[in-house]
Formats: C-alpha cells, sequence, structure tokens
C-alpha cells in the first residue's frame, strides 16, 4: 500500500514544486479537471515564481496497459523534474519524450516510434526524474495530449512553486479561498484531498491485512493449543517439580512468539519473491512499486511477535492453570 | 527420631464428594526412614502420594510435611521446589532433552547459573552410574536408565523428601534391584522416602510397611 501511496505522491509532488493544485470534490485526482487558465491566474499571485498546468492520461503501450501520459511544455519540465539525460526536448506536434525504465522495458531509443491510441509518435529524448512510476511513462505536448483526450483547454493538475521565503501555508489558504473549485496539496498525508480511492484502497488493505492478522492469531492459538493437550503430562512434571504457573505460562507465551518469529523469517524471504514474482506482470510493474524497506520488514516482525504473544495468551493460560495432579494423570 | 510427616484424619473425595479417594488416613513419619505403602491399583496410594507433594490439596484433616501445613500453606510451589523430590512409574522425562537437561529442570526454581546447574547435573547422574549417559536424549536410554534419570531430577534440588511412585513397574527385575539399591543408599544418607507400590519384593526393602485398603492406611 505504501508503494502505490508513494507512486501518488511522486505525480502531486514533484521537480521544483512547492505544491499541487487539482480541482476540489473529486473522488479521485485523476478525475480532476482545471480550465487551463487558472494557471496564469494562480502565476498572478504574489507569492507564486512559476506555476505549470499539466494534462494526465493513461493508454495501453506494449504490454503495459496503464501507462501514465503527460501532457506538459517543454520549459515547464524542471517544475515537474524532469530531466533528458538522452537526445533532446519534443519539438514537433508528434514528438514524445519517454522514461528511462519504460525506454528498457519497451526496447525503444531516440528516433524509435510509438504508436499511442492510433497516433504515431517519433521518441526525441529519454527522461529520468526522481520517481520510478514517472519513469514508466511519456511526455508529450500539452496540446496533442489535449486534442487526443477532447480536453482543450483544460489541465488535470498545476504544479505550483513559491517565490524564496513565501509562506506556502499562507498561499495554499489564499489560493483554495480564491478559487473555490480548487484544492491544494502540499504533502501525502493531504491525499484524501483528492483521491478518496486511495483511501477506500488503504481501508481495505487494512481490513485484509487485519483479517489475516486474525487467521494467524487463531492458527497460532490452534497450534499452541494442540502443543499444550499433547503435553500435558509433561506440564504436570513440571508443576511437580515446583515450576511456578508464572514460569509454565511464560514458557508457553516464548514457545509462540518463538514459532511466529520463525514463521516470520520464512515468510519475508517468500514475500519478497512473491513480490518479484507479481512485479512481473506488466499489469502490475506498471502502476505499482513494491516498497521492500527496513521499515516494512520491522513492521513484519512487531506483527508476528504480536501476534505469537496474543495468539499464545489463551494457551498459555490453560497450560499454566492445569492441576498438577490432574495433570499427571493424563493419559 | 524428628517427625518429618504428621497425617490425621485425612480424608480426599473427588466428583463432589461422590468418591471417597482417602477416608480418615492418620501416619506419622520421622526423619530418615525408609517407608513403603502397599494396596492394590484404585485403593488411593497415588493420590495419598500427591497431597504429601502438594500437587493436591485434602478435602479434610491436616497433613503436615516438614513444617509445612499443606492444606493451609500459599506456596506449594516453592514447597515442592525445594523440599520434595517425586518419582514416578513413568520416568515422565522430556523427550527432546538430554539426560543432563533433564536433570536440571527442577534446578531454574533455585536461580543457579547454568555452570553451577550443569556440575550439579553431572553429579547427580555420577550418583545413579550414568554420568556416561548425560548428553543422551530418552529415547536412546533403557528403561532402567531413564529411571534412573528420573531419580537424578527427583535429586536436583537436594530435597530431604522423596516420594516415590509404582518405580519398578516398568522394569525388568535386574533394572528394578538396581533403582531399589539406589533409593536404600538415599535413604542410609538420610532421606526420608515414601514409596507407594503393589509389588511386596519391592515393598520390603523398606523400614517400614504400610497397607492401604478402603482409602485408610492399616500398619503390617
Amino acid at each position: 500500500m505504501n508503494g502505490l501511496t508513494i507512486s501518488m505522491e511522486g505525480m502531486l509532488k514533484t521537480g521544483e514544486a512547492n505544491f499541487s493544485v487539482a480541482q476540489s470534490g473529486i473522488s479521485d485526482f485523476i478525475f480532476s479537471r482545471i480550465k487551463e487558465n487558472r494557471t496564469h491566474e494562480i502565476m498572478q499571485l504574489e507569492a507564486v515564481e512559476k506555476a505549470a498546468g499539466v494534462l494526465m492520461g493513461f493508454y495501453s503501450i506494449g504490454q503495459n496497459p496503464y501507462v501514465i501520459t503527460w501532457g506538459t511544455e517543454k520549459e515547464d519540465f524542471p517544475m515537474l523534474g524532469i530531466n533528458i539525460i538522452n537526445g533532446s526536448p519534443f519539438i514537433q506536434e508528434f514528438d514524445i519524450i519517454i522514461g528511462e525504465v519504460a525506454s528498457k522495458e519497451w526496447n525503444k531509443t531516440i528516433s524509435d516510434k510509438l504508436t499511442i491510441k492510433e497516433t504515431e509518435f517519433t521518441i526525441t529524448g529519454i527522461y529520468r526524474t526522481a520517481s520510478i512510476y514517472q519513469d514508466k511513462g511519456v511526455v508529450l505536448q500539452l496540446r496533442k495530449l489535449q486534442e487526443m483526450q477532447s480536453q482543450e483547454g483544460y489541465v488535470t493538475i498545476i504544479y505550483v512553486q513559491l517565490k524564496e521565503g513565501a509562506n506556502i501555508e499562507e498561499t495554499t489558504r489564499q489560493i483554495e479561498e480564491k478559487f473555490p473549485d480548487l484544492v491544494t496539496i502540499k504533502s501525502v498525508s493531504e491525499l484524501g484531498k483528492v483521491d478518496k480511492g486511495l483511501e477506500t484502497l488503504d481501508a481495505a488493505t487494512m481490513a485484509v491485512s487485519l483479517l489475516a492478522v486474525i487467521i494467524g492469531g487463531i492458527g497460532v492459538t490452534n497450534t499452541i493449543m494442540m502443543s499444550v493437550y499433547k503435553r500435558t503430562r509433561e506440564i504436570g512434571v513440571l508443576r511437580a517439580v515446583g515450576w511456578t504457573k508464572k514460569r509454565i505460562l511464560t514458557m508457553i507465551l516464548g514457545e509462540s512468539i518463538l514459532l511466529c518469529l520463525f514463521s516470520v523469517l520464512i515468510g519475508l524471504p517468500v514475500g519478497v519473491l512473491g513480490t518479484k514474482l507479481l512485479m512481473l506482470q506488466p499489469i502490475i510493474r506498471g502502476v505499482l512499486e513494491p516498497i521492500l524497506s527496513v521499515e516494512a520488514f520491522a513492521r513484519a516482525i512487531v506483527v508476528a511477535f504480536a501476534v505469537g504473544l496474543v495468539g499464545g495468551l489463551y494457551p498459555a493460560y490453560r497450560a499454566s492453570k492445569l492441576p498438577p495432579s490432574e495433570a499427571l494423570r493424563y493419559e | 527420631m524428628t517427625k518429618i510427616m504428621d497425617v490425621k484424619n485425612l480424608v480426599k473425595t473427588f466428583e463432589h464428594g461422590l468418591v471417597r479417594a482417602l477416608n480418615g488416613v492418620n501416619l506419622e513419619v520421622s526423619e530418615s526412614e525408609f517407608i513403603a505403602i502397599m494396596g492394590p491399583s484404585g485403593c488411593g496410594k497415588s493420590t495419598f502420594l500427591h497431597i504429601l507433594g502438594g500437587l493436591e490439596t485434602p478435602t479434610s484433616g491436616a497433613v503436615v510435611v516438614d513444617g509445612i501445613n499443606i492444606s493451609e500453606a500459599k506456596n506449594l510451589d516453592n514447597f515442592r521446589a525445594r523440599k520434595i523430590g517425586f518419582v514416578f512409574q513413568l520416568h515422565n522425562l522430556i523427550p527432546v532433552l538430554t539426560a543432563r537437561e533433564n536433570v536440571q529442570i527442577p534446578m531454574f526454581e533455585l536461580k543457579l547459573s547454568g555452570k553451577e546447574r550443569n556440575e550439579r547435573a553431572a553429579k547427580l547422574l555420577e550418583l545413579v552410574g550414568l554420568e556416561e549417559r548425560g548428553d543422551f536424549v530418552p529415547p536412546k536410554l533403557s528403561g532402567g536408565q531413564r529411571q534412573k534419570v528420573a531419580v537424578a531430577r527427583a535429586l536436583a534440588n537436594d530435597p530431604r523428601i522423596l516420594l516415590v511412585d509404582e518405580p519398578t513397574g516398568n522394569l525388568d527385575s535386574a533394572s528394578g534391584h538396581e533403582i531399589i539399591q539406589i533409593f536404600q543408599t538415599l535413604n542410609r544418607n538420610g532421606r526420608t522416602i515414601v514409596l507407594v507400590t503393589h509389588d511386596k519384593e519391592v515393598a520390603e526393602h523398606a523400614n517400614i510397611i504400610y497397607y492401604m485398603k478402603d482409602g485408610q492406611i492399616l500398619k503390617s
């Protein structure tokens, strides 16, 4: 889920821009539709150094059905963090530049042709940004993309760069007050303003994760409970030689936690491998970028520890409460 | 000799009083005595032994063992850890632990260091003649050897009293004889032993034999 959020953040806040502006009241930011002249109006604000309107779309190119396609002016490349690493920006109507990752995936380079929605373009340059998600996309002239999408006079998003020393909070408030049809996004935490879909997806992912944790917890409880039943006589002997209830409880809980931590040691490499396999699918590769961070691994270990602790509580409690004489008679 | 166990009018019932396992048992045991309690299966021998060892509490009556009133004591774990050593008919060793590790199990309550536990376990295994078998797990030991490890485990915390439940029940006669000899040596060194058995030959190695019938003890 973090990968999706980071991909989205890469689109909403990029290059030299301090923040972005989208249409207010939309459920998904890709549906944002802003009159292009708003870009000029925002540029008139005292604190604003520069504003760049960008139209976005998704097209099926090669094996990837969701290639992000940007329509912008070449003067705005620095605002968008687009650096040409090979060739030159587009000059003519049917020129296009493609991301470094896309270039490798499609095995396309300068002067090659690329067809988008039955329109043939000539690749004039290869670009690189700070976002792999953007590097899997293509950029063409704003007018051309507007024409292809029948969106003449409209953009999806406006990137705004402030003058040095300008107050970002004050400027975003000023924009939202002056243009009630617009909303500003300064950070990933504000994504929800323009993307309810992401919030829904986040909630669904959380629900699925929670369900997995609950099922895992029940599995752990069952496994440890079976172990306690199987070792009833052994527990009786431990109590007979003087082990306290607390020590029995600690022993069973420790076993439960160890079981879960051992499982996570196996599960993490399997998960990483599974993710790599998923990323081989073009439909996923173009949209999602897995984040295999230390934080994600640490979270998995903490969750495993918690599942071991909670899942082992009931069996451990039962084991500690076993009357020793009854446990010794257990067949 | 000093009295180490004093049982007065001990009653133990189960199933809400429907089953009367012990029906007014009276017994006095002096320090360093080796007594045997004989009786048929189901006569209450094991229940009696469990009460003496603090594994169960009496329904009524008074049981005082080495100064501890079993009916009223709050912490019988500590009593079992420090004053009592149990030997069961089935050795009840933990199969995945070595003989040395099995012997160390009761020592955890004494908070000994790993080195101290190891040294003590080695000495106890030597005492029962298994110094060469310390690294063996129970499935690799014979029945007699397993029972010897169980005896070593019972002695782990140097208890004054050994409570022994049919120790030779699952052994051949040679192994059984060896186990009894170990108990006799322990008794000669001052340990009080209460042994329950239905085997007359085993019971005859004790200083005093009692008979148990219908939940009551009768002296021989």
